[in-house]
């Protein structure tokens, strides 16, 4: 599992019924075109034989209560950023793929937690009136295929098992390819996919062949990451303006799921609320809230939020509203006999696992000097959950050089001058002005295999100190003294 | 209106739309050599990423994170260094300044790029180091600006002060970037480090005009 789809069916229809609290449980649909040409593009289930591509009279014929919309592209924008917040809450590498769906890199994520980080993600958005289907596979468009058809999270295992029955239109063929395959007798992916490559490429051409590539679920994508949220700011104009408080915390409710669920996500809490009344007379209204504890509860949000409002009276309409919220990192606890020293141990040992899946566990850690003089002997250590005190500092204090290595050393050749390195040959070249060595170093003499390396450390004219190493298989530049 | 009230609201206005630092202005993190910690008015900035370049082998590079390991540890403080060329050497420190370090040895920038994109929001670590040294010049271009972007916007939201080590300057749009001129001999190895480190010029190649303002308060 490397990427997870989150993908909301019928998703403009859904952002104008988030918006709207009238139209809860009512039929609705929305339309595109105007007059005579106007015709439904989605429905609602209470909508029952109201389908898409339907003329609106045809329409309202078959449902006379059917509330007409068409598309709000600001409410699809509040929708999605609410998606993207979810998807951040998965992992901080998300693509904003289309409107009702985003893409997430799980690359090194722990299987079994962000499966139940899935789980809660849809609960927490169904919750919201965001009815989510996740699906998660080892490419961007298997993980979109699996968000299609999950109920409500799948993850794809068996590629060719799971792609084998998926209709035809999943790949999205043009309508004449379609219809050559369909004459082909072809109508599912694995239908397609069980013929040649190259021969699809012969017959349809290029676009036959990125077809036959969607449809095994390969087809090459590179996520274009969006920005998490950075500011945590909600804004709704009314048309027509206002005059109650109902459609307000309506919204604001709204705005606070939304901008709490960004600031979970970044790992974040508000501790103050901005809330802006823009008035009928292009005049504003604007309060500050200092929240009593920092959080991200929406319900205390809008208590406050209630409580004050439910004390103005304004001369104006309202036009529109805009809630600000200031991020605070959550308070540090106190230290306690059980603390870890962490400020998010959850986060930290998270992060660990997928840096260890990401780059291998034996690349990450903290690393501990061995106690041998074998160069470049150290191993990687678990960090420990309590940063100890340092220890005091010694009575000698530290000299000689920081070294920068370079693994696997490079190979060179050094001329020698009485004994001594004159000009090095490599990777690095030039001649050695000055040098100091050898410091023999040898080790596990009363081993099969012992070592002995010679260390030598020079300054080349040109500038720059290296330190060389001499064994038996020749010379080496270790690396830079920096 | 008088003047000053329209630039008052105009600020309040931009910063409604702005995001805030969650850190506070002038609070930073010691790293221990005086040169840059003088540059830097007082250390690295929390909340804001720094470049740090050592264009020449020997210029100090290494020496000044030794001298960030030290300072941190004492603090109790954790470090992170993700490293891009895997040129770290930890048998050059004493083993007690490596106990706060989490070392991620990448194997290219790419993954090195992606490790950071954890490390930047995890809010655990004072310092995150991204040493990029070692790195080809010619994989440094490759690289979209926008992942360089996406570094130095996620270092403002968190608490964190980000450090990218480089042999050239390249993070684009980075608020500082300091450059080590520090030319060493092989005499120097017998000095000690504190006064090595002591001697390590710095010079500011680049200060963002928010950054100045920052550190004059």
């Amino acid at each position: 599992m490397n990427f997870a789809a989150l993908w909301v069916p019928d998703f403009a229809l859904l952002a104008v019924q988030r918006s709207e609290p009238a139209l809860a449980g009512r039929p609705v649909a929305l339309i595109t075109g105007e007059g005579r040409k106007a015709v439904v593009v989605l429905a609602s289930p209470e909508a029952g034989r109201v389908t898409p591509g339907l003329a609106v009279p045809l329409a309202t014929a078959r449902c006379p209560g059917l509330q007409l919309r068409e598309r709000d592209p600001a409410a699809e924008v509040e929708t999605q950023r609410l998606l993207l917040a979810a998807g951040f809450a998965l992992s901080p590498r998300v693509e904003s793929t289309a409107p009702g769906c985003c893409t997430v890199d799980l690359q090194g994520a722990d299987a079994a937690r962000t499966e139940a980080g899935m789980h809660r993600q849809v609960l927490e958005l169904r919750q919201l009136g965001l009815p989510v289907r996740i699906g998660a596979g080892q490419t961007p468009l298997l993980a979109r295929y699996a968000a299609r058809r999950a109920a409500p999270v799948l993850i794809v295992g068996e590629r060719e098992e799971f792609l084998r029955d998926l209709p035809l239109d999943f790949a999205e063929p043009g309508a004449t390819h379609l219809a050559v395959l369909h004459g082909w007798g072809i109508r599912t992916l694995g239908a397609l996919t069980a013929l040649p490559k190259a021969e699809i490429g012969i017959r349809l051409g290029l676009a036959g062949a990125e077809l036959w590539e969607r449809a095994k679920g390969e087809a090459p994508s590179v996520l274009r990451l969006t920005e998490p949220a950075r500011t945590f700011v909600a804004e709704w104009t009314y048309e027509p303006p206002v005059e109650s408080a109902e459609p307000l915390l309506f919204k604001l409710r709204r705005f606070a799921e939304r901008v709490a669920m960004e600031l979970r996500s970044a790992g974040l809490v508000a501790e103050a609320l901005s809330l802006t009344l823009l008035l009928e007379d292009e005049t504003d209204y604007r309060r500050e809230f200092r929240l009593p504890e920092p959080g991200a509860d929406v319900d205390s949000w809008l208590r406050v939020l209630q409580t004050h409002l439910d004390t103005v009276r304004l001369s104006e309409r309202v036009a529109g509203v805009r809630l600000v919220a200031t991020p605070a990192r959550p308070e540090h606890r106190q230290d306690g006999l059980f603390d870890t020293g962490l400020t998010d141990p959850n986060s930290f040992w998270e992060n660990l696992a997928r840096l260890s899946a990401l780059v291998g566990s034996e690349r990450v850690g903290t690393p501990v000097p061995l106690n041998s003089h074998a160069p470049d002997a150290f191993r990687l250590e678990r960090p420990a959950d309590i940063v100890p005190a340092p220890e005091p500092p010694t009575v000698h204090p530290q000299r000689g050089g920081v070294l920068r290595r370079f693994r696997p050393p490079l190979p060179a050749r050094v001329i020698l001058e009485n004994a001594k390195p004159a000009a090095l040959d490599g990777a690095v070249r030039g001649e050695i002005l000055a040098s100091s060595g050898p410091h023999v170093l040898r080790g596990d003499w009363w081993k099969p295999q012992p070592w002995a390396v010679e260390i030598w450390q020079v300054e080349l004219a040109g500038g720059g100190l290296y330190q060389l190493t001499r064994t038996a298989g020749g010379w080496w530049i270790d690396g830079v003294l920096d | 209106m008088p003047r000053s009230t329209t630039i008052a609201e105009l600020r309040s206005l931009v910063a409604a739309w702005t995001p805030a630092p969650l850190a506070r202005s002038g609070d930073c993190i010691a790293t221990g050599a005086p040169a840059i910690d003088a540059a830097l008015g007082g250390g690295l900035p929390r909340g804001r990423a720094t470049e740090l370049v050592s264009a020449a082998p020997g210029s100090g590079g290494e020496l000044a994170f030794g001298a960030l390991l030290a300072s941190t540890r004492a603090a109790r403080q954790r470090i992170a260094l993700i490293d891009a060329a895997d040129g770290f050497d930890p048998c050059s420190h004493p083993p007690d300044l490596l106990r706060h370090l989490v070392w991620v040895r990448a194997r290219s920038l790419a993954e090195a790029l992606g490790c950071a994109d954890l490390l930047v929001r995890d809010g655990n670590y004072a310092v995150l180091v991204l040493d990029v040294r070692g790195v080809p010049a010619r994989i440094l271009r490759q690289q979209p600006t926008s992942a360089w972007h996406r570094l130095r916007l996620a270092a403002e939201q968190n608490p964190g002060a980000v450090l990218v080590r480089s042999a050239t300057g390249f993070f684009p749009a980075v608020p500082w970037r300091l450059v080590l001129r520090t030319t060493a001999h092989l005499g120097d190895l017998r000095r000690t480090r504190a006064d090595r480190v002591a001697a390590l010029t710095a010079e500011v190649e680049r200060g963002h005009a928010g950054a100045r303002e920052e550190l004059a308060g």
